[in-house]
């Protein structure tokens, strides 16, 4: 099926998303997040690919030659680091609940409300 | 809402969704056949306008470059949450050298680990410099290569252990190198407009093609980049590893 | 033409200087740098949006031109919409700066730092003509919103924190998604480009995914309801300066974001046109009325104030969704409007905080009677929230409510119910804390309050941008104003204008709309319905009982109900969320 990238790429934004809403442990939330990014990548890339296409690297062939869409693949790569930083964010707030808190269920935590 | 009802909820939502989700995506162009006109423009235009072999690092850093200056930002104003968040619980006051843990017991370190960490950590580091270098020529790149000294980084905290490591990477010299990286991006981004071109236009001297030197001002920002990523991540693990740690007498 | 990308490279830059120099700098440097840079990027931005009220400035960087329609480079199309609202954030963050005078002393200048990017990324985001630029400035903007909430957090409040990170993350997924559907459909990134692109399909579910995706992403960080329940958490956690910010015109900013995507891109796309008109709309006045019922329980200030941005963040995209240009232009002024008494309630709130060490209204009762200014500003912001027929709010509403009447003629009254019961809110609180009415606590619950440790700061001092903030709402010239947003919106929304702007061609001339606006009628009718509630929840132990039976009976389950939603668990607040995308594909079915 031609389009089975695209599926895979929705099969995990949809399995992280359950797992950020039936998650009992802040980390592994976070670790649902980050499957919900990889499936942006999943879907940013399948986008931009040309089947029987190079890398578009010209070094060692010649500009001209066949080559998939650099586009998708500069906004990815740049997106998976800043997404390594904002992962380590999270996680620092996690780390501060657990120190504060004790506990980094949600379901333990108190309601937010007055 | 408590967690079975939470998750069956959303199950019944997911069941409902996925058949929008399916005709949404049926609807796109088969994989493997990329129809678009922007990367074909690109792939044509890259080597002759901007003299790089690398189309992915043209577009982050000429065709696109303001996207890029973002992201380093978002990644420096990540780095200063961590900071502020970690370092702020602790005090200012005690981060100036390594702290020590009271009752934690202490694993020693393997030799092996020791050694592979110190054999390594060099080479590591030659690699990611060169990574950043070639740029424009091969894959890689300010970010790709960021990552890979900072990969070396910390194999040097395994062959060295903590203490030392500490004395290495001192806070304040990180905290300015990624300054000086984010400021060379946005400074190298205004100085063209002093010449009368656009922001973070490329008015440098284009040089040779597969050379680390063309590119022009593709090769300034993407140093920028580079320093901002490696120095940006030690950071983080600088202060994931204090909180490993509380406050007490400085000792190797 | 070169003061175009000024108004993101000095935030910017200052924010790396800083940096630089943190260790150096005393902490009155620090504010006054924070102050004069919001400051030029305030004038810098009002200098763009005069010139483009003449003509729109493309300005393409690192010098690439389109090449027959293919955008290749990242433009930023300055119209006067975008400018005036680039204009105003500027604004909204130096008062902020000036508000958070020496209150960050241990922080060193990290805090400064945060918020000059997040206003370098928030101008960026009104002046991009590139998709994913818009979305690189999205995560600019979460991102230092996420780091300068978690300044000083204590330990019941880092929930709050999490919860507001968490689902703006997933809100910029949800954008993300959008963008690479509509890259692989039409292959470009460039806003005129994609809509040239899309304009000739007649809309098939591929594109309707990518506009549930993109709303769904840019309406969580509106807090539009069913997407709205991190707003009052993180309030609630965040410093008084930040809150001003968050209120007064990020979720502002992410309307304005989610109208310019539809007017560039799906404006000649019928199906979304019709579920923009419908779902939209319908979604904006429950928020409205739903946000104004939830703002009534709160006993935190701040949280109420946070609902109560969430009830006029529903009128405004009511105002948005009728797709007229006085519709538009009601939302302009009312953006501005809500963002300065907004922003000046927040700072009221933390002058409270500065000199009472509390923020629980009914703890605080009767204690603020030292500060008589406070009091009369908090109640005067309270009966321009409720409608007041006065100043920039009010002319923005009148605009609103007439073009909202073109589709159902009960959607003014519905909108006029949520503000005047956020104004009964406020109006209730500045009652209780500052003159001391409302029943003895004694008679209340008796549950904890929260006790907000926060730096003492003089008053007097604090007072200014509150009042600064205050008269500049009320003293906009109804007419001239008008006129301006009127012209904003109409070229704001002229899709083929946009696109032969951006990609070459004769440029149209867009004549000046005329708006008709609704009478002072129903904003006295909701003046005085705020007055009433208000007085009511104040003097309730006085009135006859069977009266607070009915009442209680009346809206009791139907507030409990409201009360039990907002759970705090980030399990609910996700499931929530889904709930809102479901809403969307079932209006593009219905």
């Amino acid at each position: 099926m031609s389009i089975f990238p695209y599926f895979v790429s929705a099969w995990l934004f949809l399995i992280g998303l359950y797992g950020v809403v039936t998650s009992r442990n802040y980390v592994h939330l976070i670790g649902c997040l980050t499957v919900v990014q990889a499936a942006t990548y999943v879907l940013l890339l399948a986008v931009g690919y040309k089947t029987g296409a190079g890398a578009p690297i010209f070094a060692d062939h010649p500009p001209g030659t066949p080559a998939v869409d650099p586009v998708v693949q500069a906004l990815v790569l740049t997106d998976i680091v800043v997404g390594a930083a904002v992962t380590a964010l999270l996680l620092s707030l996690v780390l501060q609940l657990q120190k504060h808190r004790g506990t980094i269920d949600p379901n333990d935590l108190q309601p937010t409300r007055d | 809402m408590n967690h079975p009802n939470r998750s069956i909820a959303f199950i019944i939502m997911a069941v409902v969704l996925a058949p929008f989700v399916v005709a949404g995506l049926w609807t796109l162009p088969p994989f493997g056949s990329y129809p678009g006109p922007y990367g074909d423009v690109i792939n044509a235009i890259g080597t002759s306008a901007r003299h790089i072999t690398n189309m992915v690092t043209g577009v982050n850093y000429d065709f696109r470059g303001l996207d890029t200056l973002g992201e380093e930002f978002i990644l420096f104003a990540s780095v200063t949450g961590v900071v502020m968040l970690l370092r702020g619980a602790r005090g200012e006051a005690k981060s100036a050298a390594a702290l020590r843990i009271e009752h934690r017991r202490r694993e020693g370190r393997s030799e092996a680990v020791a050694g592979a960490g110190r054999v390594l950590a060099p080479i590591t580091l030659l690699y990611g410099i060169y990574v950043v270098l070639h740029a424009q020529t091969t894959p890689g790149g300010g970010f790709q290569g960021g990552v890979i000294v900072f990969a070396a980084i910390l194999l040097a905290y395994l062959g060295e252990g903590y203490s030392a490591w500490r004395r290495m990477a001192r806070s304040a010299v990180l905290d300015l190198v990624e300054a000086a990286g984010a400021a060379i991006y946005a400074v190298g981004g205004l100085v063209p407009m002093f010449f009368g071109a656009r922001y973070l236009e490329n008015i440098l001297p284009l040089g040779q093609p597969k050379t680390i030197t063309s590119g022009g001002l593709i090769a300034v920002v993407n140093l920028g980049v580079g320093l901002a990523v490696a120095a940006g991540f030690s950071s983080i693990a600088l202060e994931l590893l204090e909180e490993t740690r509380t406050a007490g007498d400085d000792q190797a | 033409m070169q003061l175009a990308p000024l108004p993101v490279v000095i935030p910017l830059l200052a924010a790396v200087v800083l940096l630089a120099v943190e260790r150096h700098t005393p902490l009155w440097l620090v504010d006054a740098t924070g102050i004069l840079t919001a400051l030029a990027t305030t004038g810098i931005a009002a200098m763009l949006a005069d010139k483009a009220l003449q003509q729109p400035i493309v300005y393409w960087f690192g010098g690439w031109q389109p090449a027959s329609g293919v955008a290749i480079g990242i433009s930023f199309v300055i119209d006067p919409a975008g400018a005036m609202v680039a204009c105003f954030s500027a604004l909204v963050f130096a008062g902020a700066f000036l508000f958070g005078w020496n209150y960050f002393d241990d922080a060193m200048a990290r805090f400064h730092i945060l918020m000059l990017v997040f206003l370098g990324a928030m101008t960026g985001f009104c002046l991009t003509g590139d998709i994913f630029n818009l979305f690189v400035f999205f995560e600019l903007m979460s991102v230092s919103a996420y780091a300068v909430t978690a300044y000083k957090l204590e330990a019941s409040e880092i929930e709050g924190a999490l919860n507001f990170t968490v689902m703006n993350t997933i809100g910029s997924f949800l954008l993300l998604a959008g963008i690479a559907l509509l890259y692989g459909r039409t292959g470009a990134l460039n806003f005129a480009q994609i809509g040239r692109a899309v304009a000739s399909s007649k809309g098939d579910p591929l594109l309707a995914m990518a506009f549930a995706l993109l709303f769904g992403g840019l309406l969580i960080k509106a807090a539009v309801m069913p997407f709205h329940f991190w707003l009052a958490d993180a309030h609630a956690v965040a410093p008084a300066p930040v809150c001003v910010v968050f209120s007064g015109i990020m979720v502002s900013v992410a309307l304005f974001g989610a109208a310019r995507i539809y007017w560039t891109i799906f404006a000649p796309i019928q199906p979304v046109t019709e579920v923009v008109k419908s779902l939209l709309l319908y979604l904006g006045v429950a928020t409205a009325v739903l946000g104004g019922c939830t703002c009534l329980m709160q006993r935190h200030i701040k949280r109420l104030l946070a609902f109560s941005t969430i009830s006029h963040v529903g009128v405004m995209l009511a105002g948005l969704a009728t797709l007229t240009p006085g519709g538009t232009a009601g939302f302009f002024l009312y953006l501005a409007g809500h963002g300065l008494t907004k922003g000046a309630l927040f700072m009221l709130a933390g002058i409270l905080m500065s000199a009472h060490q509390n923020i629980d209204e009914i703890a605080l009762r009767g204690q603020a009677r030292d500060l008589p200014t406070s009091g009369v500003c908090f109640a005067l912001g309270g009966l321009v929230l409720a409608g007041l027929p006065l100043g920039l709010m009010n002319s923005g509403r009148e605009l609103i409510d007439k073009s909202a009447e073109g589709t159902h003629l009960w959607i003014p009254y519905l909108l006029a119910l949520g503000s005047a019961l956020t104004g009964a809110a406020v109006l209730r609180t500045a009652g209780r804390v500052f003159v001391g009415l409302g029943p003895d606590p004694g008679e209340e619950e008796q549950s904890p309050s929260k006790m907000e440790r926060d730096k003492r700061r003089p008053s007097a001092l604090l007072l200014i941008p509150v009042i600064v903030f205050l008269l500049l709402c009320l003293s906009g010239q109804a007419r001239l104003v008008e006129d301006v947003a009127l012209k904003a919106a109409a070229t704001f929304t002229n899709h083929d204008g946009y696109a032969t702007l951006v990609l070459g061609g004769q440029v149209p001339s867009i004549p000046t709309p005329s708006a008709e606006h609704s009478g002072p009628l129903i904003d006295w009718l909701s003046v005085a319905f705020a007055v009433v509630v208000a007085g009511f929840q104040l003097g309730r132990h006085k009135t006859p009982r069977c009266l607070r039976w009915t009442a209680d009976l009346v809206a009791f389950p139907f507030f409990k109900a409201l009360d039990l939603a907002h759970t705090g668990h980030i399990g609910d607040y996700a499931a929530w969320m889904t709930f809102g995308l479901l809403l969307f594909a079932i209006a593009f079915v219905w």
